[in-house]
């Protein structure tokens, strides 16, 4: 067991990271030590990126121990870089973080300013002195490919840069070169960030932070009416939009909801919000308030601007929306569903259910697209087709006249058939036996629709199946 | 002489104010109302926002028909007649659907069904095939399929207040203790403030008091054989389905029963007479008499639960 990470305490006595324990605790007995946990770790450092949020929506994680934000252009609403750095400090500081901080002009800087150099701003003007001074390690390297430049007397990054390229590549390899060439800002280095990007957001500063439901969904309907310039100037309306609480003690609340068509009115944005505080209720614990607001679009589709018409034929179709909107909120996209249907005679494969928020979505086609053309279908078909047991049946092709199903013995009574249904065998690994069906009035007074497949063999029973039942 | 007129308008005025808690109609115009039907009884269906099954003897029982503001409950007392109740509340959509799709060419509002896991499990999923050779119109068919029963009764509450679907349906197994009278009170009342009809499937369950305005027991009944082109039977077939209804709850005093065809070519239901055959009885499933209960002894204990199904001893 080793150390791997130590208090200000434990370094003021002398340990060290990598030290084992046993010679730490000699050193000195009373030691506190407790066993690492990385996912714990992991997910603060995810939660305090959350909460990097506030400042920029590009939050990237770096290594185990770092953040990077791409704050282009967001500087100026903080009152500039250096305010902002400040800002960021003293707020992590407050909540008994050490943290460390630089800004720089591209990221491989501000890492190695922030680990090895001065903290702060690093303006244009000492830039160039101060990569020069920085140490080998501050480039991002592998352990043994510092140690081995440091073999060689390359102890700066300036004595780096001083040196002829080619044979640097020919010593040490490539990565050598691309670190440094990251670290003057020579080469560009995407930060990938966390969470995509919101195509549009709004958000809003509470003074007074708020803690109440209706309060919550008030404020998310004021957010909502700042995103309409930019869902007007897009001609779009928003189909996914989350909803971030800022808690003031630093938890960040991420809600997502769905619409099922493009929506603008604030309203009834916050109405889906509504549904969806209702549905995650206990989950959402207020605590002493949330202090910011943000609303994002996930996602958003063209808007079409629809005229009233006197029948109120576009209103109708509006509350459908409304309606699946809560229900898909509230409950989830899988539990309210519309038909979607399939050109295959395989009778499971011709309807299948599709989220309705989805159904809406994508549009009403027509309902003569599809012409159907068979035998009678029932109205309920199984999920899967139940085997039933015992049959008699007329061989080789009539209906049965006995069989039992669900630990009971079913009389036939009429039946109507068969209607063959064939595998498609078009498609690959679709070779399965043929079906043939029959409609059945038992004398319980079920109406089944019951199917044999395959033919009789020797020694080979074929199946049988009950699929659905008739009305 | 003034102070027995003064006595009868306090007697009027309470009866108005008890008629309009119970959401009945107002006694002084019902006697209006009657005289109206009299002469035309169409308008009086049109006026009670009732939806006419199209079957004369069936919606003077009714009072004009399906009511379209309010609950109407249909229940089996098997649920081996799931599959019978099903399409007679399909049935119902249909001819709801029908009424106002005739109107507007394009989109009718959707009927919603508001499923319960347990039944979905036992009697399967609606069938989009199904439907349409049914007479409803697949594309404007929801299906809900929610965890619990709280849940569906949300749906059922919220899709009535928004008015959305030309019919909510909404199926539960048996008699649930969180759906009472309380419960279907709330969605009676929602169903009046919007004008849109619920229709209760009760699937294997047992009378109990709701505020449906109707309430039907229904039984299959062996179908009659397919009608050929010049009017005789396709012998061996099976033809529409048939549905034996008991009105069991309604103003009516007595019990009404009677047998209706649904044909989904013309969306229609046709009263057959009475002396259809019924399915031959099953057999009871435990034909053998029980000892009589000794003297002497305690009582034996009690029975638990129905017994379902027995097998055949031959």
């Amino acid at each position: 067991m080793r150390l791997v990470a130590l208090d200000e305490a434990a370094e003021a006595i002398g340990l060290r990271r990598g030290q084992g324990l046993a010679e730490a605790r000699a050193i000195h007995p009373r030691l506190d030590v407790i066993e690492e946990d990385p996912a714990a770790d992991r997910a603060f450092l995810e939660a305090v990126a959350d909460w990097c949020d506030r400042y920029t929506p590009l939050v990237a994680i770096d290594e185990e121990d770092g953040l990077l934000l791409d704050i282009t252009g967001c500087a100026h609403l903080f009152g500039g870089e250096e305010a902002l750095l400040n800002d960021v400090l003293l707020r992590l500081f407050q909540m008994g973080l050490d943290v460390r901080g630089a800004i720089a002009g591209w990221p491989g800087l501000s890492w190695a300013a922030c680990r090895f150099g001065r903290c702060g701003v690093v303006v244009d003007e000492d830039r160039q002195g101060m990569t020069a001074t920085l140490p080998v390690a501050s480039l991002r390297l592998s352990e043994d490919l510092v140690s081995s430049l440091q073999k060689f007397g390359l102890k700066r990054v300036g004595d780096l840069l001083s040196l002829p390229r080619a044979p640097l590549v020919r010593r040490f390899g490539s990565q050598v070169l691309l670190r440094l060439d990251q670290i003057v800002g020579a080469v560009e280095e995407p930060i990938s960030p966390r969470r995509p990007v919101p195509l549009l957001s709004s958000e809003r500063r509470q003074i007074e932070p708020i803690q109440v439901e209706e309060d919550i969904l008030h404020v998310t309907e004021e957010v909502a009416r700042m995103l309409l310039p930019g869902l007007e100037a897009r001609g779009a309306g928003g189909r996914v939009f989350e909803l971030m609480l800022f808690r003031v003690d630093g938890r960040v609340f991420r809600i997502e909801a769905e619409a099922s068509r493009p929506l603008r009115d604030p309203k009834r944005i916050a109405a889906l919000f509504s549904e969806r505080l209702k549905a995650i209720h206990d989950d959402l614990d207020a605590g002493f308030g949330f202090e910011i607001l943000r609303l994002n679009v996930l996602q958003h589709d063209d808007f079409q601007l629809a005229q009233g018409d006197f029948e109120g034929q576009g209103e109708r179709s509006a509350t459908l929306a409304e309606l699946v909107d809560r229900v898909t909120a509230r409950l989830g996209r899988n539990v309210l569903q519309g038909f979607d249907l399939r050109e295959s005679h395989i009778p499971e494969k011709a309807s299948v259910f599709l989220p309705a928020a989805d159904g809406l979505a994508e549009g009403r086609k027509s309902e003569t697209g599809f012409g159907f053309r068979g035998g009678e279908r029932p109205l309920r078909l199984f999920r899967y087709p139940e085997q039933v047991e015992t049959v008699t049946a007329e061989v080789p092709d009539g209906p049965p006249f006995r069989f039992r199903w669900r630990r009971m013995v079913h009389e036939v009574l009429r039946a109507e058939g068969p209607e063959r249904i064939s595998s498609e065998w078009w498609l690959d690994n679709q070779d399965e036996a043929e079906r043939d069906y029959f409609r059945l009035e038992v004398r319980t007074g079920q109406r089944l629709w019951i199917y044999r497949r395959g033919h009789y063999h020797e020694n080979q029973p074929p199946g049988w199946f009950v699929q659905g039942i008739f009305a | 002489m003034a102070e027995h007129a003064t006595a009868q308008e306090r007697l009027f005025a309470l009866r108005e104010t008890i008629a309009r808690l119970e959401g009945k109609a107002v006694p002084a115009l019902v006697a209006a109302r009657q005289a109206k039907a009299a002469q035309a009884p169409q308008d009086m269906a049109k006026e009670l926002r009732r939806l006419p099954l199209g079957v004369p003897a069936v919606d003077n029982a009714l009072e004009g028909g399906m009511p379209l503001d309010g609950l109407t409950e249909i229940r089996t007392a098997f649920f081996r007649d799931a599959g019978s109740a099903t399409g007679f509340v399909l049935a119902l959509a249909a001819l709801l659907q029908g009424e106002h799709g005739r109107k507007e060419e394009e989109v009718s509002n959707p009927v919603l069904w508001i499923g319960d896991r347990a039944c979905a499990q036992e009697a399967g999923l609606p069938y989009a095939l199904g439907l349409m050779q049914f007479g409803l119109k697949p594309r404007q068919f929801l299906y809900a399929l929610p965890r619990k029963l709280e849940d569906a009764l949300w749906i059922a509450e919220t899709a009535l207040a928004s008015g959305a679907p030309a019919a909510t349906i909404l199926e539960v197994r048996g008699n649930p203790a969180h759906f009472g009278l309380t419960e279907s009170r709330r969605l009676a009342l929602r169903a009046k403030d919007t004008g849109r009809p619920l229709i209760l499937l009760r699937q294997a369950g047992d009378e109990e008091a709701s505020s449906a305005l109707f309430r039907f027991r229904l039984e299959p009944a062996p179908a009659l054989e397919r009608r050929l082109p010049d009017g005789s039977m396709l012998g061996g077939s099976i033809g529409h389905p048939l549905f034996r209804l008991t009105l069991e709850k309604s103003r009516h005093p007595a019990p009404l029963s009677f047998t209706l065809e649904w044909n989904p070519r013309d969306r229609q239901f046709d009263l057959l007479q009475p002396s259809i055959p019924s399915f031959p009885a099953l057999r009871p499933a435990d034909p053998v008499d029980r000892f009589s209960a000794s003297a002497d002894r305690p009582d034996r204990p009690a029975e638990m639960g129905t017994l379902v199904a027995f097998d055949r001893a031959s």
